[in-house]
């Protein structure tokens, strides 16, 4: 779990455009999990907009099932083991509190005290940082899993896929 | 003024009466055991049913709060020199509570069992807060806010749910099949384990005073929520 060890910048950079290497690591991560390549990339500027985005009921289910079906794959290769699955779990579990930790500052700078919103953000994070493990863990080491939890780390938070005025749209925070 | 001995760590557990430290590991075992089914039989699998990424991260978050209580009692549970096969569930081990072996299958399940089942799990940490043993007495104090929390998930949950006819049908229908297993998480009217507990100050409260307290405020719950409360035999 290499974000447990180095510094990372959890939620620091919510709402700010993607930097070029970022934006490169976000169409690897889009096509390995089968996104459209010309998808376009819309950017959220408010915790609000993030919220009012993740309660949408017209989301996009074939990203987050893309996602599943991938992790899935990923856990049958690393043999599926009470084990496996013990040792994902202790990992993610480490880093759970800084996690959280993270999204609340990065919450109230804003101005939010939610404690739903928070959770929510710490629980995507959380699911980015269970996945790249588990990419780690079955040798797969330029998984989009992995791309997807270093944008985590550089401080962004991907809300997925929805229908927006340009059609099907990825949108990140 | 209390004259009941505080035990403050766990070098000074194992200077108290065997009947002390036993009834402290079986505490540990107790609440190791059941956060972490509670976690895989009900958190985990309630991801796939939340019906958006709000409700999907939210109960990703949850889930893994829950994992973290029980890995709170099961460290304290390696400090004490228990075996990890007493802390964690065993396939062939002892049965879990009867309310594990129902497998989740809606949303509106998942947010009923916060509404009830964490309930009672507050009532649980809740007589804990006082303990003599204080490592114990301090996991409580820490996982109590987010115990809290969980209710409320569910209450603000199903809050939601009942809003339309359906919701609320579903809602009721979970109350009646999940509730009539809570009353007995307290454990026997007549407990010799909870006569123990109470005598070295480990609890606070019989069996019985906890489930007639829990029934009054889940009473007052659930009605508030315009639901009826199911008849328990």
């Amino acid at each position: 779990m290499r974000e447990a060890r180095a510094p990372a910048a959890w939620f620091t950079c919510l709402g700010l455009p993607l930097v070029e290497a970022e934006a490169i690591d976000l169409a690897d991560y889009l096509r390995g999990i089968g996104i459209a390549a010309n998808t376009p990339v819309v950017l959220v500027d408010s915790w609000q907009a993030a919220e009012a985005t993740l309660k949408n009921p017209q989301w996009d289910q074939s990203w987050w099932q893309a996602e599943e079906a991938e992790r899935a794959r990923l856990l049958k290769a690393c043999g599926g083991s009470d084990a496996a699955l013990k040792t994902l779990t202790q990992a993610t579990d480490e880093v759970t509190e800084a996690l959280h930790g993270a999204a609340a500052v990065a919450a109230a700078r804003s101005g939010v005290a939610d404690p739903y919103l928070v959770r929510v953000a710490a629980g995507a994070a959380l699911q980015a940082v269970h996945q790249a493990a588990l990419a780690e863990q079955a040798g797969e080491a330029d998984h989009p899993f992995i791309k997807k939890r270093g944008l985590y780390a550089s401080g962004h938070w991907l809300l997925g896929t929805y229908t927006g005025k340009l059609g099907q749209e990825f949108l990140i925070f | 003024m209390s004259t009941l001995q505080q035990v403050k760590d766990v070098a000074a557990l194992k200077e108290m009466p065997e009947e002390y430290q036993t009834a402290v590991r079986k505490i540990v075992r107790s609440h190791a055991i059941n956060e972490l089914h509670g976690a895989q039989v009900f958190d985990e699998p309630a991801i796939a049913f939340a019906p958006n990424p709000y409700a999907k991260w939210l109960t990703c978050r949850v889930a893994m709060e829950e994992y973290h209580h029980h890995v709170r009692f099961k460290k304290l549970g390696d400090e004490m020199g228990l075996p990890e096969t007493e802390t964690t569930p065993q396939k062939d081990g002892k049965r879990p509570l009867s309310i594990f072996e129902y497998p989740l299958k809606t949303w509106a399940e998942f947010c009923t069992i916060k509404l009830v089942a964490d309930y009672a799990e507050i009532l649980q940490v809740e007589d804990l807060l006082h303990c003599t043993f204080h490592p114990l007495r301090n996991i409580a104090r820490l996982t109590m806010p987010e115990e809290k929390f969980h209710a409320q998930f569910g209450k603000d949950f199903c809050g939601e749910l009942i809003q339309t006819p359906e919701g609320k049908a579903e809602v009721q229908q979970a109350l009646d099949h999940y509730f009539p297993f809570l009353p007995s998480f307290f454990g026997g009217s007549k407990s010799k384990n909870n006569e123990i507990y109470l005598k070295w100050g480990l609890k606070q409260r019989s069996n019985d005073e906890m489930r007639n307290d829990y029934m009054v405020r889940c009473t007052e719950l659930v009605e508030s929520l315009g639901l009826r409360m199911p008849v328990v035999a």
